[in-house]
């Protein structure tokens, strides 16, 4: 396989976009991608689009909409999708395309508008990234799964709801620092605490937000990302593992088994330790998820992921900062551009562009995107030269 | 009667059985008939061996709580129209959902209708019991033994 870098990143505003469609906000992220990486799109040989839901987009093929759009026809669009993951998915697809010596210069696009169909649908879409067929008639929503997960972690590991609220007050305060981010605000411990309770535990600050938005990132070939980028961001590790459909066939409702699978097959790629990592973006669809992916990731012991937060260990300048971004939490969480927002964001620390959230000296970050109730988990790790 | 007076959305099935059998008062697993692996939900396809030869039986509905919720913002099907929300007679006022493990690796997923949230607690002993609703529709509940 060749190696593989990141030689473009563009980011769009995410938030409620009711002034643009699917394909504008995509086109936004595209065009900030080829800025960076001061390559025309005539020059790039294939794309790849990440967009999770047809129902969202209310349209049957939403990444033709996109090629078509940025205008990329005739060239090859592929699109994938993996719900919460879709974009983790597609620069998987994209790092594919240029290892296996297919293309040398791939766009990977994520984008998602949410807003365009009610809050209730958007949480009945949501609800069945669940068993369509045997956890949708309970009335599940995705808040709903991971407050049985919430329940489930306070009951075995002592976890708190302050615990919870804590990961929420650090999220909010680095998406503050964001000018991407769909909620800029800080909040306190108090608003967090106080919110009024979606799925119990879980309270409205505990829960990601419905967004719109989109990320778009340039994949080179060694040749020629040292060509076009001063600053190339490589591939180190990759991962993809899966679960079963239902939380109720799950062997543990305290830790996502895909994500325990993908990490160790990551960290065995990229040859690094748990400890190794300098900065990570983790699916924090909600505030428990953040704190699981503390300890399937290995940033802690199982069942210590409370006390990482409490003890501040995931800000800048502790243990592991994590989602020091705004996280899926405060940036906002559009499925499809998610995982490639994702990967922008750690592209900007390990340049060491990211302002007031810079981590300092950041070499090696991971990023963990997962689909679904965790069906589906992918894994990255990238490092500079 | 039809499968989605249980499922609520998807009707066509090979298991379509398992919701004439919560109307008559049983909650079925299958097994398969090769390797014996048992399933519940019920499957017409065994994946531990690929056989599709698979045996009903019903299943004793008594086990601990793994885990529990009561979702506060329900999804549209479940909101809009408040009848179809099972045991909803206050507007809004929704019903706790739980998980039980009835045999190992089995579980079933129910409403808590009768239990209030605040004596919810995980490792409770509880029964799975099928009930038919109002509307004709077939659901689940776990009550306390």
């Amino acid at each position: 396989m060749r190696k593989v870098a990141i030689v473009g990143i563009g980011h769009g505003k995410f938030g409620v976009r009711s002034d643009a469609s699917l394909r504008e906000l995509a086109f936004e992220a595209v065009k900030a991608c080829l800025d960076d990486s001061g390559v025309p799109l005539k020059e790039v040989e294939s794309m790849v689009t990440g967009i999770a839901g047809d129902e969202f987009s209310i349209a049957l093929q939403p990444s033709a909409q996109v090629h078509d759009y940025i205008g990329f026809d005739p060239k090859p669009n592929f699109r994938v999708e993996g719900a919460c993951a879709t974009g983790s998915m597609a620069v998987r697809t994209g790092w594919m395309n240029v290892a296996s010596g297919l293309a040398d210069l791939v766009l990977v696009v994520g984008v998602e508008k949410m807003t365009e169909v009610p809050t209730s649908m958007a949480t009945d879409i949501m609800g069945r990234g669940g068993d369509a067929t045997w956890e949708y008639p309970f009335g599940t929503t995705f808040p709903g799964y991971y407050a049985m997960i919430a329940n489930a972690h306070m009951a075995e590991h002592g976890t708190t709801e302050g615990q919870l609220a804590m990961v929420a007050v650090k999220n909010h305060y680095y998406g503050s620092l964001n000018p991407y981010a769909h909620m800029q605000k800080k909040i306190d411990l108090e608003k967090a605490m106080s919110s009024f309770t979606v799925a119990h535990p879980l309270k409205l600050f505990d829960c990601s937000l419905i967004t719109d938005g989109a990320a778009a990132i340039l994949l080179a070939s060694e040749e020629k990302a040292k060509a076009i980028s001063k600053k190339p961001v490589w591939f180190a590790g990759l991962s993809l593992a899966t679960d079963t459909m239902r939380i109720t066939e799950r062997e543990s409702l305290t830790s996502i088994r895909a994500s325990r699978e993908a990490a160790k097959i990551a960290y065995k790629m990229a040859g690094v330790k748990p400890s190794d990592i300098d900065v990570a973006t983790v699916h924090d669809c909600f505030t428990i998820a953040e704190i699981v992916a503390y300890e399937d990731l290995g940033f802690c012991e199982k069942g210590e992921g409370g006390k990482l937060i409490e003890a501040k260990e995931t800000y800048v300048g502790g243990k592991i900062p994590v989602n020091v971004d705004g996280g899926l939490k405060s940036k906002g969480h559009p499925l499809g551009a998610t995982g490639v927002s994702m990967a922008v964001e750690i592209t900007k620390q390990l340049r060491g562009e990211a302002g007031e959230r810079q981590v300092k000296n950041a070499e090696i970050g991971l990023t963990h995107n997962v689909g679904g109730t965790g069906q589906v988990v992918a894994i990255h790790i990238f490092r500079r030269e | 009667m039809e499968f989605k007076n249980f499922s609520l959305a998807i009707n066509q099935t090979k298991v379509s059985r398992f919701a004439n059998d919560l109307a008559v008062g049983k909650i079925m697993s299958t097994s398969c008939k090769k390797c014996g692996k048992k399933y519940y939900p019920p499957r017409a396809d065994c994946s531990a061996c690929m056989n599709s030869e698979m045996e009903w039986s019903p299943l004793n509905g008594e086990g601990k709580l793994v885990t529990f919720t009561k979702i506060y913002v329900p999804p549209e099907h479940f909101a809009v129209r408040q009848p179809l929300m099972p045991f909803s007679s206050v507007q809004f006022e929704p019903c706790p959902v739980g998980i039980i493990e009835v045999e190992a690796g089995l579980r079933i997923m129910g409403w808590m209708p009768k239990i209030d949230l605040k004596k919810i607690k995980i490792g409770m002993k509880l029964k799975a019991v099928p009930q038919v609703l109002l509307d004709g529709k077939v659901t689940i509940v776990l009550e306390m033994i």
